[in-house]
Parts: structure tokens; sequence; C-alpha cells
């Protein structure tokens, strides 16, 4: 199933990788825009209407956690879904977000989890010009 | 001293005066006997002319007037003798002469001429006039005598007299004498007495400070926490405190004597061979010397203890060698520490680095993974190429990278030849991903060729702490600098070849650190990165290349910000630095 025009926010330092997930999502539906660290992502998530975010945790300077709080602390609302390489985080970070899930488990496992995160946002807050699936 | 000297002088004086009033006194008895004599021969004389002249009256002959003659003359001598001087006062004659004199004319002369004018001469009241004369005469005499008597009597009183003073003049001073002799004599003894009183008190108490002082220092070297053992020049054991004898074994009493090999062996850990004893070692150089490192401490049952210690000489005033003191301890635990801490550090480090191949290796994985996901369910012709290419990129470079972790684990037993410019590129790529993600400017100058041994894996821990601390001062936007070149080291003996090696330089632009913080920064457990380091980088850092014989040094910047780590490694490497 496709979702289109969904805005989805990609924050991560790995260029090649945030590219590859870039060409990912839009082929899979969603309109996604990128940041290569926390700060810019926090200046586009204020600034722009996105619908969901896909946060790397392991970043220099601002890692995924205080991301993650801060965008919390903006826009509660805002589904946040962190990706990273390592195993176990800490609690208070895990519980920030909606979804945790490794950068090994492959991307259908992302599309998939994404969407679901979407659809219970759709489903429980309706948001205007949202195409209903 | 003066007075007994003194005193004596007065008794001298006393009895001299005594002496000669005495002797004035025999002198003028002597007088008083001289005069009697002299009356009593005058008296003598007068009987010898009445005698005489008697004779003369009675017979008429001239030669009885030999006699009265005679007197006369002698009488005349024996009066200019009284009159004399030198025998006193002059005798009191006075009277006596007159009367002779009246005698002679009135009575003596007449009469003979009248016999020799044939006359009579038997007239009473001549003769009595003659004799009354006569007799006043020898009544004079004999008061004159009598005089002279009682003058020699008086004399003779008083000569015995002065004799009684004189006596007791003697024993009086004598005794006083003898008592002031005596007092003072007892005075000094009793000065001496006290000085002496005073030097043995004086030697008691110095003695007690002695033995108070000898207590002090006794207790305090058996009180001290390291072991002490002090020889003597030929090595033999004179004194051992409680630590020396826990740790060796041996009591003080068994070991005095000994010879120190015997007592104290130590050996290589790991060798086995025979340390050289501090005492030898104190000898021949003369100065405070240390023990080489590894050295182990045969106990008296075999068991071994891992020990650190100092030898020292120990001089007499004059500088020559009078023995050798030796201080060591029990670093055992210190050493197991130590190792723990290592391996500890090398855990962290290898959880660090986990963590950053979990990164290294998953994101370019994950990338390969949504490529493959793309081809296989929305292929598009102009995707094709391109995914493909970057798959291939992103797989090369997992295997770069975990080639490199492969290689920070494979150690050898011994240094084996590292190339430098190799080694550090490798690190270099594994810290890739930070370099971009900070946007530091990374430059490097790594001749191809410099060479040096070591342990691979350890110099790639080294270089991968060093770069990092570098990245982390530089910052975003700041810049770090890799430079490598041969360069010659001079040794820490004058006299000796410099050494050959490397100098490893990592410059980075960041705030720099100051000099009191950069000398604490090589300690375990100190670090300026709050919560997120461990402190113990450095430490492990300099470890390695001190073991190594190089050294590691950060230092400030001359053209700028920033600190420069600096790393010298020798091409051939002394693997035992701690030995003389």
């Amino acid at each position: 199933m496709e979702r289109r025009g969904h805005l989805i926010l990609c924050v991560d330092d790995e260029v090649v990788g945030l590219r590859v997930r870039k060409i990912l999502l839009e082929r899979a539906g969603y309109n996604v825009l990128t940041a290569p660290d926390g700060e810019s992502g926090l200046v586009l998530f204020a600034s722009e209407p996105v619908a969901a975010v896909v946060l790397d945790y392991a970043m220099p300077g601002m890692h995924g956690g205080e991301v993650a709080k801060q965008m919390r602390d903006a826009k509660p609302d805002v589904p946040i879904l962190l990706l990273s390489a390592y195993v176990g985080l800490p609690d208070e970070v895990s519980s920030l977000v909606d979804v945790y899930m490794t950068k090994g488990e492959g991307a259908p496992a992302l599309l998939s989890k994404l969407g679901n995160l979407l659809s219970s946002n759709d489903t429980s807050h309706p948001r205007a010009g949202d195409a209903q699936l | 001293m003066v007075l007994p000297v003194v005193a004596c002088l007065t008794l001298a004086a006393i009895l001299v005066w005594q002496i000669r009033n005495a002797t004035s006194t025999v002198s003028l008895i002597e007088t008083s006997d001289r005069r009697i004599a002299l009356a009593t021969r005058v008296e003598l004389l007068t009987v010898d002319e009445e005698t005489g002249l008697r004779g003369y009256q009675t017979t008429g002959d001239s030669r009885f007037l030999e006699p009265y003659r005679h007197a006369q003359m002698q009488l005349q001598q024996a009066i200019s003798e009284m009159r004399a001087p030198g025998n006193g006062p002059p005798m009191d004659l006075g009277d006596f002469l007159v009367q002779h004199d009246a005698w002679r004319r009135g009575f003596a002369e007449p009469v003979i001429s009248m016999v020799r004018a044939g006359g009579q001469t038997t007239d009473i009241e001549l003769n009595l006039q003659g004799k009354a004369a006569m007799d006043r005469m020898r009544g004079d005499l004999n008061a004159i005598i009598q005089a002279s008597e009682g003058r020699r009597s008086e004399r003779i009183n008083l000569w015995h007299q002065q004799t009684r003073d004189l006596r007791l003049a003697v024993a009086t001073l004598a005794l006083a004498i003898g008592l002031l002799i005596a007092w003072f004599t007892r005075d000094q003894l009793h000065a001496v007495s006290a000085a002496f009183q005073r030097a043995l008190n004086r030697e008691k108490q110095r003695s007690q400070e002695l033995f108070e002082s000898e207590q002090n220092l006794r207790t305090t070297l058996v009180s001290i926490g390291d072991g002490v053992i002090t020889c003597d020049t030929s090595g033999r054991v004179q004194m051992m405190n409680p630590v020396a004898e826990g740790l060796t074994g041996w009591t003080e009493s068994e070991a005095r004597n000994r010879p120190l090999n015997e007592v104290f062996s130590i050996v290589n850990e790991t060798t086995r061979q025979t340390v050289e004893s501090p005492v030898a070692k104190v000898q021949r150089l003369g100065r405070v010397v240390g023990l080489a490192n590894h050295t182990v401490l045969l106990r008296r049952d075999k068991s071994e203890i891992a020990i650190d210690d100092s030898g020292a000489p120990i001089r007499n005033e004059s500088g020559e060698l009078i023995g050798i003191v030796m201080v060591f301890r029990d670093v055992t635990v210190e050493r197991r520490t130590h190792a723990a801490l290592l391996a500890n550090e090398r855990l962290a480090v290898a959880g660090r680095l986990a963590a950053t191949i979990a990164h290294e290796i998953h994101n370019p994985l994950d990338s390969v993974a949504n490529l493959l996901y793309l081809l296989q369910h929305d292929p598009r012709p102009e995707d094709q190429s391109h995914f493909l290419e970057l798959a291939q990129s992103e797989l090369a470079r997992v295997t770069q990278i975990s080639r490199a972790m492969l290689g920070l684990y494979r150690e050898s037993h011994a240094p084996i030849p590292i190339n430098l410019k190799e080694t550090i590129e490798e690190v270099l790529l594994l810290l890739e991903g930070r370099v971009h993600a900070l946007d530091i400017q990374l430059t490097s100058e790594l001749p191809p060729d410099v060479v040096v041994e070591g342990f691979p894996g350890e110099l790639r821990q080294v270089f991968t702490n060093l770069i990092t601390n570098a990245i982390e001062a530089a910052g975003k936007g700041g810049s770090v600098r890799v430079c490598v070149t041969p360069h010659y080291k001079e040794a820490s003996n004058s006299g000796a070849p410099p050494v050959e090696g490397a100098l490893i330089e990592i410059i980075d632009s960041g705030p720099g650190i100051a000099p009191d913080v950069r000398e604490r920064l090589f300690q375990p457990f100190v670090t300026t990165k709050g919560e997120q380091g461990t402190g113990l980088g450095l430490w492990v850092s300099q470890g390695i290349v001190r073991k190594l014989g190089g050294s590691l040094d950060l230092v400030a910047n001359s053209d700028g910000p920033g600190t420069t780590a600096r790393v010298f490694l020798a091409s051939k490497p002394v693997l035992n630095p701690g030995g003389d």
C-alpha cells in the first residue's frame, strides 16, 4: 500500500545512507525532507508540516535522543521513528520515541513500521487535507 | 690558694718577731749578767784595795800595796768598761765613784803617805771613817748589784713570758691555719665534687638524649611502611626492619651478617636471571639507584612477590662509603591493579570500538540493503547502474573497516616492523565518519617508507586515541593535521649516539590545554571530557609508547591555538627501559 503526500523528515549524519533512504521513501510515495544533523533537522521540523520523523540516533553534536526530546517539546503529536546502528538504548530515549528500530532490519521493516505509525496517527488524529485510506 | 700562703707568712712573721723579742730579752739578760759580774768584780777589787791597804797599814811593807795598786788599775779598767756604750744604758755609778774617790783621797792615800812617812795609822776614828766610807761603797755596789739582779730577774721572767706567748701564738696560729687549710681544702673538694657531679649529670643527660633520639629513629625505622635493609660495604646485612622481615621471610637476627643475596634474592620476572643486587649497583655507581623493572623477590619459603626498590649509599662525615641502605616494597597488588586498569581500558576501548564498528558497518550495510530492495521491488533502468555503483562503494567501505578492525586485535609477541603510513591511514579511515560529521579539515603528511618496530594493535590504539582527541578538540569546522617525519632523538646518557626513529605529530586547532592540566592528563582517571571520557586513554597510550622506549608529549602549538601530540618511536626499540 502506498501512502501519498505525507511529509517525512529524515535526519542522519551518514550522507550516503540519507540519500538512499530518501530515494526509498520517495519511491514508496512520501515526500521527503532531509537534514544532516540535529540542528538543521529541528529548524525544518519547526517550519514544515512534517507528518513523521525518521531519526538517526548516533550523530555527533546532538544525538538522536536530544533531538527527539526537543521535537516532543515542540510538536508532541508528530510520530518519531528512531533508527540506530546500536542495540539497547537507554530507557529515557526509547520512551521518547514511538518506534525504535535498528538499521540492519531492512527496507520492508522500515516501510511497514512507518506506515503503521502514520495510519494510527491518521485515525487518531485526523489532519485536514490528508487523503483518507 | 693565696690564703694558706698568707696565713703561713703571717705565722712566720709573728714567730720571727717573737723570737727577736726573746733574743733581745736574752741579750738584755746577758747584759745584766755582765753588769752583775762587773759590779761583783769591782766589789772584789775594792776588797782587794782595802786588804792591801790594811796589810800596808799593818806591816808598813810596800809589798802589801801591790794588790792595792793592782786593784786600782783594774778598777779603772772596770769602771771604763762599765761606762762603755754597747752594754745598754750606762750604769748608774754615780754615788759609788764619788764615794770611792772620797775614800781614796780622804783615807787611802793619806794613810799610805802616813805609813810611808813612818807615822802611825791606828787611829780608830780614822779607820772608822775609812770603814764607813768602805761600807758606803760596798752598800752602793750592793745596790747596783741588786738592782742589776732585780732587772735580771725581771728580764728572765719576761723571757719566760715571751716564750710562753710564743708557744701560745704558735699553737693558736697553727690551729687557725690548720682550720683554714682544712676549710679551704673542703671548699675546694666541694667545688671539685660539684663540678664532677655536674659533668656527670651532663653526661647522663646527653646519653639520655642520645638514647631517646636513637629510640625515635628506631621507632621511625620500624614504622616505615616499606622494607628497609642496611648492609655494610662488603654487602653483609646489618639491619632489617619488620616490613623487610615480612617480605623476605628472614628475621633480622637470622639475617644479620649474611651476604645480601642470600636474604634478598631477586630475579627477572620473565628471564628468571639474577638481577644485579642494589648493593653492588650502589658500590659501582656511588649514588642512589633504582631497580630494573619486572623484578621479583624470591622469599625464603620460595614464594615470589613483585617488588620495586631503591638503594642509596650511607656515607660518614668525611664522605666515605660505610654502608648501603635499601628500601623496597611489594608492588604485586599495584601491578595487578595496573594490569586491571589496562585491561579495563582495553575493554572500554574495545567497547567504544565495537560501537564504532557497529556504526561504521551497519550504516553502509543498511544502505546496501535499501538499494537492493529498491532494485528488487521498483526496478527502473536509470537506477540500475547508479544503485549498483552506490552499493559497491558502500560494501568496499565495509570491507576496509572490517580489515582495519581485524588488524587491531592481531597481537604479536615480538615487535614487528610497522609501516606508519599504512597504520595511520587505517586509523584515519576508521575515524572518517567523525571527521566528516564535524566538518574537520584533515591533512596528513605520511612519507611512505617510515617504518618502526612495535606491536601493531597497540600502536593503532595509541593513534586512535590521539587522533580522536585531536578531532574532539578541534571541534566543528576545525582542523587536524597528522605528520610523520624520520627523527633522531638525543640519548639520555651524554656520549651515547642519538636514537634513530620517527616523530609522529598530531596537531589540532582546538582551544589548547592549560599547562598544569596537560601534565595531569597523563595520569589515570584524569579527563577533560566530563562523563564521556574514562581518563585512561592518554595514560595507556603513554604506557604503550614508553614500553617501546619512545616518548609521548603534549605541547601547545607555537603558530596558533591548539595542541600537538608528539610521539617519538624508535626504529629499533629498546624494550626494557628500567635498567641502568
